[in-house]
């Protein structure tokens, strides 16, 4: 019965232009009209993530030049049309059962497919049954995105001949399609036309299904279809909807005629048995080419552009003479995998199943750049068996992923991922379902107006269901954040969680509200200023403890943070920054933790150090008015080393949702008013002992030398504060031997740690190291007398002088 | 009609829970519900709770019962609609042959299967043809036979307008003759008669020049259009073919090709190019060039043994049929059946050489003037219509402000598709026009129509003037350059979301008489308006490798 040779091909592609607005493209709002393609871009992703074992997995949806959409979907065997010999009666109610279950599911989901047909049921050798492309009307928004009609005329019920219809339209077409199946090609060689005029006059009959068989001069042979098998279909082909069977009575129906399980089929093993998402993916990365298939179909032709000139553009956008709309092709792309096998023909099965607890294999890729790890096939191979299989364990294998993580995010799968180091558990869903999106807030008039300014070269957030979405999830967020308000940027921030979890609000919602508190804790307060300001001077404080070269010059220009970083730091770089540079920038911050922005900042000054230090105060305003190209690859990796580098407490701030510290050792807490003035910043006893501990610090006794003398940390030098020259900014005023010291730490990147019995000193001194271009300054917290009362083990007596070692 | 409109409607939902101390008293909660309902019912349900204090036990039945409700409604909803059209459908109440026409109509015309078959057009065949050669080692020789064929078309061109200027010479001589021996030896009848005589002389000269030059390119495209086929066929059949044996070439005498001193077009011109950045987080880059110069002169291809103008040409032909068109706006008052400058400059241009791919720019323009009567004439008296107030009666047939016409061209130097933009030139003169003025419109729309037709290189008249006036002072220069460039700049960004072609290159012309120092201030412009992209420093790897 069923055709012998299956094709290999896994997944296809359709394609059809969406509809152009016409004349002025402006909508109520003043803002320009979305594009059809892009509303349809925004409907489609829901169908990306139903996954029905009758239905085609939906794999992609393309947006091409001139409104053009590319559908690629999983296909299996071939389509009902295809198949040419006629079906037995009992292979007829197999179908019919497989196509009511996935047309039941469909319906609950509050999808009508309405363009039903032989051509889109596909069958396999094995008698599985799918839906292929059964999301054309929803995503097209009732077909009213495109200019061509749904749908086969033959296949159209009366109601919707009368531009009515709703899910009940999906029940004739069913009807009809059994009824073919069982009697033959119905109105065949008929044109549109004469076909709706026929099933317009089907309401006149009483039983529909009896006439078109006596029109079809097939009574007799209508009447050899199995009884049971006839009611179904004639309870199908009722004129009014409201008489027709749904499809939940029918699969209840149809399961009690028919006993025959399919067979089970066992998942293949090795690469067919991934997902398909996964090997579509890889398919492409492979060097897979959607179009290039279309193209060769002569599914996408190439018309020359100047034939289709217009003749002229009246003043209200109306266009007069050239293109004329293409016509819809019905047709398909297929795409085997053939490409994707080859290439990784040489992978050995074992590896198709990574064992978590096995010693991780190391791969030659990994010292590449993250952007082209990311295009490699084999690397993207592995990696994402890995995470899938780490994913799975979720939440029991965070620490492997986030261990996973510091290497690298397949982009595949970064919106789980993510989720995963941001430890979103539980059942989000129900949580966010609890929230009130809809009713109106005062806010939302800003929210509004910044909403079609965020993000809007991404196809996704810019259209409709982008927008919509974006405005409930910060909605929801305001509501369930009462102590905070909506500070311009939230936008921005909540956008690269929205990219990545389209159609999973509920996801996007947790992840942005555990992140807010993780990293931008307080700086949405009504009045942030304070958390603002510790922030920027930290920031501050950082860039003279990496960059002392740079942070003096800005000083002196008087450049400050305020003038150019708050949206960096408020919306963590996602306002400054593309779509496709946060997510490399978020990667490392989710994994480094809140301190990396901080250092993310320098990162960015140290990229444009050149332009920066030959710049004046309006040249840099100028600059940073319109950031140039920063290379993100490069920003992460120096930020990260900064990060790493940096003791704790160098980078420590008051307004975090860390516990309050409570040791003394700890310490470093200091007035606001105090950090405002210090250029260095301060470390803690406790990162200061163990810097000691293992020789990465050179400690700097600015006492007088007669203190010193007394007693005097071990290994430090002796620079008393009172024989320095703070007007000559040059190593060698302090005398030779200090000099060497600090040259010698420089060289070696030791911390260079300022002690002395009053902080006031200790900020000048350390001001004028920063001045001579010294890294690494800090202050140590509480001066000598701290480390002298918490750690007296680390005191000695200065051998005599001129013993230096 | 498959554009379903959906009409909400509101339904009422109506629950009832027990009171606490008396189970036979109910409290009753109605919500109205919008039937479809777009959002989650679950997501309602939480809404009811919360606004209504409903204890949280009901939660489970609200939900089912919502839910339930909704289904119930939305199937109802649809039934009844569907229920009322197949009544009137039984009752002959509604038109259905209307309805089955329209169907007719749609499947015929938007879907494949139920389309007429249509073979492609000869247009598309020599398209294919051409595109093909001029990508193969044939390139050159169908340059030279271009060439050839346009020093013909050139060579007669200057004999008709030597041959008329020596009658012209003749006749005048003759008049002047006249006049002189007026009252002497003629009369004013014999000089009227005269005149007519000279008038009909010239007009007939005229009339015989034309109708050689046109045979001349009728057989001049005839032979190109079978050469090129024949060429193909040979092509193709022999795939790999270095120069194609049969060319025309052979006829024409062979004229030592001398080449001529490379002349520098017009000299030096004033010229300054920017590369921009447009857009806050991604950016597009594009290329901006502020020149002083005709836009006619990317037009007319003046010598053509000069390698400098063939090397143009070149590029011209390379791209003709590909998706890089490169188009120029000429602004215009006079509509296409009445041209004048500088659409008659124009003409005059594309006449140098015959027109072997598109209908010629006269044709063309007739047929634009032809098919434009009737979409005209019905928008003209809607406006009339719309504001009565406005006392303007400008004919009811013509083009106006902001109305763009468009001619395609294959012998031009560097333009294939010419915007014609209707200009009222009173108001342009005028300092202050606005971004809403028609002409920036009609801006618009032709980068709209660039991005949706694969032009992605243009050329603009910046000042919105093609010549120099006196009420140009140097302010009011600035503040039209400036107007137009941000316009241009805002119409760039809507562009982006279009999805079509990207604009390349943006030529902004100033008139070519423009003085150097009022140039300075104009070029400066750009950099204020646009990001201008940084340059890309290079920077010696670090010497502490961190790999």
């Amino acid at each position: 019965m069923y055709q012998d040779n299956e094709d290999d091909c896994k997944f296809a592609a359709c394609t059809y232009f969406a509809k152009n607005h016409p004349g002025e493209m402006c909508g109520s709002n003043g803002l320009p009209l979305t594009p059809s393609s892009i509303t349809i871009l925004g409907r489609a992703q829901r169908l990306l993530t139903i996954e029905h074992p009758n239905l085609c997995t939906y794999l992609d949806v393309i947006r091409g030049k001139h409104e053009r959409i590319i559908v690629v979907a999983e296909v299996i065997g071939k389509s009902l049309k295809e198949c040419t010999s006629k079906f037995s009666f009992q292979e007829i109610v197999n179908i019919a059962k497989q196509v009511a279950i996935s047309m039941k599911f469909l319906h609950d989901q509050d999808i009508i497919h309405r363009t039903l047909s032989d051509d889109n049921i596909l069958i396999d050798n094995e008698g599985r049954v799918k839906l292929f492309n059964y999301g054309l009307y929803y995503m097209t928004g009732g077909g009213s995105e495109v200019s061509f009609p749904l749908g086969l005329p033959r296949y159209l019920s009366p109601e919707t001949i009368l531009n009515g219809g709703g899910p009940a339209a999906d029940v004739w077409s069913y009807g009809i399609i059994l009824l073919e199946l069982s009697i033959g090609k119905l109105w065949n060689n008929l044109k549109p036309g004469p076909i709706l005029r026929r099933i317009l006059t089907l309401v006149h009959a009483n039983n529909p299904a009896e006439r078109i068989a006596r029109e079809h001069d097939c009574f007799e042979q209508y009447k050899q279809v199995p009884e049971n098998l006839r009611n179904i279909i004639e309870k199908c082909l009722k004129i009014y909807p409201s008489e027709r069977a749904t499809f939940s009575e029918l699969v209840e129906d149809l399961t009690q005629m028919d006993s025959k399980e399919l067979v089970e089929v066992k998942t293949p093993r090795g690469l067919m048995g991934c997902k398909l998402q996964y090997l579509y993916h890889l398919w492409q990365l492979a060097g897979g080419d959607i179009q290039a298939e279309l193209k060769k179909n002569y599914l996408i032709k190439n018309s020359p552009p100047i034939l289709s000139m217009p003749i002229a553009i009246l003043l209200d956008g109306c266009t007069i003479g050239g293109k004329t709309g293409a016509l819809f092709d019905r047709r398909l792309a297929k795409y085997s995998l053939d490409l994707l096998k080859s290439r990784l023909s040489h992978v050995p099965p074992q590896d198709f199943y990574p064992l978590m607890h096995e010693r991780r294999k190391e791969y030659d890729a990994v010292a590449l750049p993250k952007i082209i790890r990311e295009r490699d096939t084999e690397y993207q191979f592995y990696r994402l068996l890995w995470f899938h299989r780490l994913l799975h364990g979720y939440p029991y294998t965070a620490p492997y992923i986030r261990a996973e993580a510091e290497i690298d995010i397949p982009p595949l799968v970064r919106g789980d991922v993510w989720a995963a180091l941001l430890g979103v558990v539980g059942d989000i869903e129900d949580q966010y379902e609890r929230i009130d999106k809809e009713t109106p807030t005062p806010t939302d008039r800003q929210i509004d107006v910044d909403i079609p300014r965020c993000h809007q070269y991404c196809w996704l957030l810019c259209g409709s269901a982008g927008h919509k979405t974006l405005k409930r999830l910060l909605k929801a967020w305001l509501l369930t954040n009462p102590q905070y308000v909506y500070w311009q940027g939230l936008d921005s921030l909540t956008a690269p969680f929205l990219y990545l979890n389209f159609c999973n609000e509920a996801r996007a919602f947790a992840c942005l509200s555990a992140f807010v508190p993780k990293f931008l804790h307080k700086f949405f307060l009504k009045d942030n200023s304070a958390v603002i300001k510790e922030y920027l001077a930290k920031f501050w404080q950082m860039t003279a403890f990496h960059e002392p070269e740079l942070a003096t010059h800005l000083h002196e220009i008087n450049f400050v943070p305020e003038l150019f970083a708050i949206p960096w730091f408020l919306t963590m770089f996602s306002h400054v920054f593309p779509l496709h540079k946060i997510v490399h920038l978020w990667d490392a911050l989710l994994v480094e933790g809140p301190a990396l922005p901080l250092f993310m900042g320098v990162g960015i000054l140290r990229q444009l150090r050149d332009t920066l230090l030959s710049s004046g105060f309006n040249e840099c305003i100028l600059l940073f008015s319109d950031l140039p190209e920063i290379d993100i690859g490069e920003c992460v990796k120096e930020s990260i080393e900064m990060c790493r580098s940096s003791p704790r407490s160098v980078s420590y701030r008051r307004f975090t949702n860390e516990a309050e510290v409570k040791d003394p050792m700890d310490i470093v807490e200091i007035p606001m008013e105090v950090l405002f003035n210090e250029i260095s910043p301060r470390i803690n006893l406790s990162d200061f002992f163990s810097l000691i501990c293992q020789d990465k610090c050179c400690v700097i006794d600015i006492r007088s030398n007669l203190l010193y003398e007394k007693s005097c940390i071990d290994g430090s030098i002796n620079v008393p504060y009172s024989g320095v020259h703070l007007g000559q900014h040059e190593l060698r005023a302090l005398g030779l031997h200090p000099q060497r010291v600090i040259q010698e730490a420089i060289k070696q990147k030791k911390m260079v740690v300022v002690a002395s019995a009053e902080d006031e000193t200790a900020q000048l001194f350390s001001d004028y190291l920063v001045k001579c271009c010294v890294p690494r300054v800090c202050i140590l917290h509480g001066g000598i007398s701290a480390l002298l009362t918490h750690v007296p083990s680390l005191f000695t007596v200065p051998p005599k002088r001129n013993g230096h070692k | 009609m498959t554009g379903e409109t959906v009409q909400n409607i509101t339904k009422t939902f109506k629950y009832s829970f027990p009171t606490c101390t008396n189970e036979e008293i109910f409290f009753n909660l109605e919500v109205p519900v919008d039937i479809p309902h777009g959002g989650s019912t679950r997501e309602l349900v939480q809404r009811v709770i919360n606004m209504f204090h409903i204890p949280v036990y009901l939660e489970e039945e609200l939900n089912e019962k919502l839910a339930q409700f909704v289904a119930e409604e939305t199937k109802n909803f649809h039934n009844e609609r569907d229920k009322k059209l197949l009544n009137q459908l039984k009752n002959s109440e509604i038109n259905v042959e209307g309805i089955i026409k329209n169907w007719e109509k749609l499947f015929k015309d938007n879907v494949m299967e139920f389309a007429e078959q249509k073979g492609t057009s000869d247009e598309e065949v020599f398209a294919a043809a051409y595109h093909k050669l001029v990508h193969s080692p044939a390139l050159e020789t169908i340059l030279q036979v271009e060439n050839s064929y346009a020093k013909t078309v050139m060579n007669t061109l200057k004999s008709r307008d030597e041959d008329i200027e020596k009658l012209t010479q003749k006749q005048t001589e003759e008049m002047e003759e006249k006049v002189r021996m007026l009252n002497i030896s003629s009369t004013e009848e014999e000089i009227n008669e005269l005149a007519a005589q000279q008038f009909e002389q010239q007009a007939l000269v005229a009339g015989r020049w034309g109708s050689q030059l046109d045979a001349l390119r009728q057989t001049q495209r005839a032979q190109h259009r079978a050469w090129l086929m024949d060429t193909l066929q040979e092509y193709q059949s022999t795939s790999a073919l270095n120069t194609p044996s049969n060319s025309p070439l052979a006829t024409f005498s062979p004229e030592s090709v001398s080449l001529p001193a490379p002349v520098a077009a017009g000299g030096a011109r004033l010229e300054e190019s920017f590369t921009i950045h447009l857009g806050s987080q991604l950016k597009q880059t594009h290329n901006i060039r502020i020149v002083a110069m005709d836009l006619l002169d990317l037009c007319a291809v003046e010598q053509v043994d000069n390698p400098a103008e063939s090397s143009r040409r070149l590029q011209t032909a390379l791209s003709l049929y590909s998706g890089e068109l490169a188009g120029c706006v000429v602004l215009c008052s006079s509509p296409p059946r009445r041209p004048a400058p500088p659409t008659t400059r124009l003409l005059a241009a594309a006449d140098l050489s015959t027109e072997h791919h598109f209908p010629s720019m006269d044709a063309q323009l007739r047929d634009i003037s032809e098919r434009l009567l009737e979409p005209v004439e019905r928008r003209n008296s809607q406006r009339v219509q719309a504001d009565s107030a406005g006392p303007r009666s400008r004919s009811r047939r013509d083009l106006q402000t902001g109305d763009i016409f468009i001619t395609k061209h294959s012998n031009l130097a560097e333009v294939h598709v010419v915007f014609h933009l209707m200009v009222d030139d009173s108001s342009l003169r005028s300092g202050d026009i606005t971004s809403r003025h028609p002409a920036i419109l009609g801006l618009r729309n032709i980068l709209k129509a660039a991005c949706s037709n694969d032009i992605t290189s243009l050329a603009i008249p910046l000042l919105l003037r093609h010549e120099m006036s006196e009420e140009m002072t140097a302010a009011w220069c600035v503040r039209r350059a400036e107007l137009v460039l941000k316009c241009v700049k805002g119409f760039m960004l809507e562009a982006a979301g279009w999805g079509g072609a990207e604009l390349r290159t943006l030529t902004a012309a100033l008139p070519a008489t423009i003085a150097p120092s009022l140039f300075a201030p104009l070029a400066a412009l750009t950099p204020n308006i646009f990001r201008v992209s940084n340059p890309v420093k290079f920077k010696a790897p670090n010497k502490t490798d961190s790999s």
